[in-house]
């Protein structure tokens, strides 16, 4: 990172869509919470705005004309690891798989919820202008995956830099999965490690506190970023 | 005339008393034969009113006596017996006789007879054996006029019997002849039909048959005829057993012969007698098994696989001939045996040289249609994808422009207009969402992540999933799950989705105060799950219209939600390799679920 950070009040954005409408309404939306918007409506357009601006994140349509979103998301990944927001018609898992492997912080499908997309941001903005120390932490106690950050000695759990407040039975949950990322657990494992009995019909107790912790941690709880439920099988916490 | 034919009588009871008669008649033809030859009747009588004039008379009477006579007169002889007619001979000298010339003149059965004595070597009785003399023989009256009188009783006995054997011949004749006629006719039309039993046999082993049964019944027939050498005016008991012997067998044979000849006249009427031949079908079978060697309309319309056809054909035939050229040559001239292996050699390089190429053009037409295919295929994606793009674009303008008016300081009335924007707005949103899901599951695109799941499992997680949803209504979610993990391998999203989708809807049309059941069985090797509420309103469509694409349940009442959930469960369900059905049932809605256990 070159510079000093902005304050993320003043950040500044890059809107990325051919549709200019769509950029229009994400300008304001963003200028009503106080971002600063810079608008491009397409990848040449985009790289060329990266240039001239300072941008602490990009809000990238893939389907576009002369240079995609993918391609330009390659091109700015060459030289800065500013958070990136792809945004697509496109809804398949297999499209977000591929856009987050390619280096997509997160992954927006049209037609987006406006405030989840301000959520969103801000999310980003966040992690990316607070959390830059804490990113590389390491030490026993500390558990880092993506956006959710563990400190276990201390208690304490943080969403993108945000506080969030868990039960210790939603904390020790998160504890065994985070430590675990990317491992599917059943109910009944989880259960035993957490509660320390016997597990027995413990589908539904494990499965509340589940969605309890995904709603405390997650923008949208019905499309969850970390933590899943594979169904029929467990419950597990992305590795991102 | 054939029209006229056409209308004798056909009624199957008719034609069945008119074979019964031709068999009688037949049998009663042989058995009139067969009397006579037991009677030892002389047929003469029959012919011959005069026993003066009957060959009999002449071979049996007059022939030996002159034969006697000629005997005496030439040895002198005279015979030791006493005549039973009179004689008058002489040669001017000496006289032989036993009735004076004037008397035997008198009488109404005299012949005369000529010697010629110089034809035998010995003729004592006269002098002069060059000249001719005349033997005069004659019957006396009552002896004829008694062998008259038997003759006239024979033949008062055969002509009642040769009357009754010609109108038997008679009947049977017409009886066969209408047989024939009609044989294959029926009352009600005027086609040929063939029976379904005996014309199925085919026509030289009837013919056969005819000629079999024919022989069987010739023996049969000779082994029980007795001799019969005396004259008896009454048969004896041993030749009426024989007599009703031969009656059964005539009929037995007559009635096989008949049926016989007469499936042999349907077959002719019906063009038939010919082609349904043992012969004729053991023919046109080695016919058809060595043409379908050269057949290929199979292949008509694959030009390559005919040409490989065609040259397998030549190559086996040509090889064929070549080893025969061998052999042969090799009795001949070892020399040919050479040039045929050398010809071979040929064949055997043109063959596969020619189907390498023909292989190559089949394999690049396989890859072509292959392409063809994939390009296809392609477009469908891309079209789905090209029209949600297309949906999606303005859709989220919309939504985000909503969003921004509502932030707006709107009077009262315009803020409530926005509000309805959004809901409404939402919905288009979870519409065109669902309708591509359905799209693309529909036209076999959905993409699959297939896992080992355990839907017990699934089932319970996504009833703690919609927990909130389920309490905010005052239904109770009754569940009879099984005991033990129930192991299947599916898409575990894909099917939360379907259980969310059917349990939503239950909770959404469901009677206030009712129980929803998820039941879950096991039966051979497949785990069905069934989820039953009881509906809240007139459920007035049948299973099938429900399933139908926008079909919603309750037209009248719900403004939320797609109308496609079920169409998707249903979808969905079959893509993960299942079987999804619904029943209803009164007020109960039933959807029935099936999938294979895997192992």
């Amino acid at each position: 990172m070159i510079g000093g950070k902005p304050d993320m009040e003043t950040a500044r954005i890059l809107v990325v869509d051919d549709d200019k409408t769509i950029a229009g309404a994400i300008e304001k939306l963003l200028v009503m919470e106080g971002y600063e918007v810079i608008k491009a409506y397409n990848g040449m357009e985009a790289l060329d705005a990266l240039v001239s601006n300072d941008v602490q994140l990009i809000i990238l349509d893939i389907m576009m004309p002369k240079l995609d979103g993918l391609s330009t998301m390659m091109k700015v990944r060459d030289g800065k690891n500013i958070p990136i927001i792809l945004l697509s018609a496109k809804s398949e898992d297999s499209d977000k798989i591929l856009g987050l492997s390619m280096g997509a912080d997160d992954y927006v499908t049209k037609p987006f919820n406006p405030q989840e997309l301000v959520a969103r941001v801000k999310s980003q903005l966040r992690r990316y202008l607070h959390l830059g120390a804490k990113d590389s932490a390491n030490g026993t106690s500390k558990i880092v995956v993506g956006g959710l950050y563990m400190d276990v000695e201390k208690a304490e759990f943080m969403v993108d830099g945000e506080p969030v407040k868990l039960t210790a039975k939603e904390f020790k949950i998160l504890e065994f999965l985070m430590k675990n990322a990317g491992r599917v657990f059943s109910a009944e494992q989880i259960y035993e490690k957490v509660w320390q009995e016997p597990a027995y019909s413990v589908e539904n107790t494990v499965m509340v506190h589940i969605r309890r912790i995904r709603e405390k941690i997650e923008i949208n709880p019905k499309e969850p970023k970390y933590l899943k439920v594979v169904w029929g099988i467990g419950y597990k916490i992305e590795k991102v | 005339m054939v029209t006229r034919l056409r209308k004798f009588n056909r009624s199957k009871g008719l034609k069945a008393t008119a074979f019964l008669l031709a068999v009688v008649f037949i049998t009663a033809i042989v058995l009139h034969v067969v009397y006579i030859y037991y009677r030892n009747y002389d047929l003469e009588p029959l012919f011959e009113e005069e026993y003066t004039k009957s060959k009999e008379f002449l071979n049996d009477e007059l022939t030996p006596i002159i034969d006697e006579m000629h005997d005496y007169l030439a040895t002198s002889i005279k015979p030791d017996k006493e005549f039973h007619y009179y004689y008058f001979f002489t040669d001017e000298v000496n006289t032989y006789n036993n009735i004076s010339l004037d008397e035997l003149q008198k009488l109404k059965y005299k012949y005369e007879v000529l010697i010629q004595p110089w034809l035998y070597k010995e003729f004592k009785t006269v002098q002069d054996k060059s000249k001719e003399y005349t033997l005069y023989l004659a019957f006396p009256d009552d002896y004829i006029q008694k062998r008259q009188a038997v003759w006239n009783d024979i033949r008062s006995e055969l002509i009642p019997i040769t009357v009754s054997f010609l109108q038997s011949v008679i009947a049977a004749l017409i009886c066969l002849g209408y047989l024939i006629v009609v044989a294959g006719r029926k009352a009600e039309d005027d086609k040929v039909h063939l029976s379904p039993y005996t014309d199925r046999i085919y026509s030289d082993i009837q013919a056969g048959g005819i000629l079999f049964t024919l022989f069987i019944w010739f023996y049969i027939y000779g082994n029980t005829l007795m001799d019969n050498n005396y004259q008896n005016s009454n048969l004896t008991a041993d030749q009426t057993i024989s007599m009703i012997a031969i009656g059964i067998i005539t009929a037995i044979a007559a009635s096989i012969c008949v049926m016989f000849l007469l499936s042999l006249v349907r077959k002719l009427k019906a063009g038939k007698l010919i082609k349904h031949t043992l012969i004729f079908a053991i023919l046109s079978g080695i016919s058809n098994f060595v043409r379908s060697f050269f057949n290929d309309s199979r292949f008509e319309h694959y030009p390559l696989t005919k040409s490989l056809n065609r040259r397998q054909v030549i190559f086996t035939v040509s090889s064929g001939f070549m080893v025969f050229i061998f052999f042969i040559s090799m009795f001949i001239n070892p020399f040919f045996g050479l040039f045929a292996i050398f010809l071979e050699g040929l064949i055997i390089y043109w063959y596969f040289n020619e189907n390498k190429k023909t292989f190559e053009e089949i394999n690049l037409g396989f890859q072509e249609s292959y392409k063809e295919m994939m390009k296809s295929e392609k477009m469908k994606v891309d079209l789905i994808t090209n029209v949600s793009h297309d949906l999606k674009t303005p859709l989220t303008s919309i939504i985000s422009y909503v969003e921004l008016l509502s932030k707006e300081d709107l009077p009262e009335t315009a803020r409530d207009y926005v509000k309805i924007l959004a809901e409404k707005s939402e919905r288009l949103k979870n519409i065109v969402s669902d309708l591509f899901e359905l799209a693309k599951s529909t036209s076999g695109n959905l993409p699959l992540n297939l896992e080992n799941l355990d839907l017990k499992k699934l089932i319970e997680q996504t009833l703690a999933d919609m927990e909130d949803d389920i309490k905010k209504t005052n239904l109770r979610i009754k569940t009879n799950l099984t005991e033990n993990p129930v192991y299947i391998y599916s898409d575990g999203k894909k099917l939360y989705r379907v259980f969310q989708n059917i349990i939503g809807n239950a909770l959404k049309y469901s009677l206030s105060g009712t129980r929803v059941f998820i039941d879950m069985e096991i039966a051979n090797n497949y785990v069905n799950v069934t989820v039953k509420n009881t509906a809240s309103y007139d459920m007035d469509f049948t299973a099938e219209e429900i399933l139908q694409r926008f079909n919603r349940g309750d037209k009248s009442r719900s403004t939320e939600g797609s109308g496609l959930g079920l169409s998707i469960a249903e979808s969905f369900t079959q893509a993960c390799g299942g079987t999804f059905k619904v029943e209803i049932d009164g007020d109960q809605f039933k959807v029935k679920m099936g999938f294979p256990i895997s192992r």
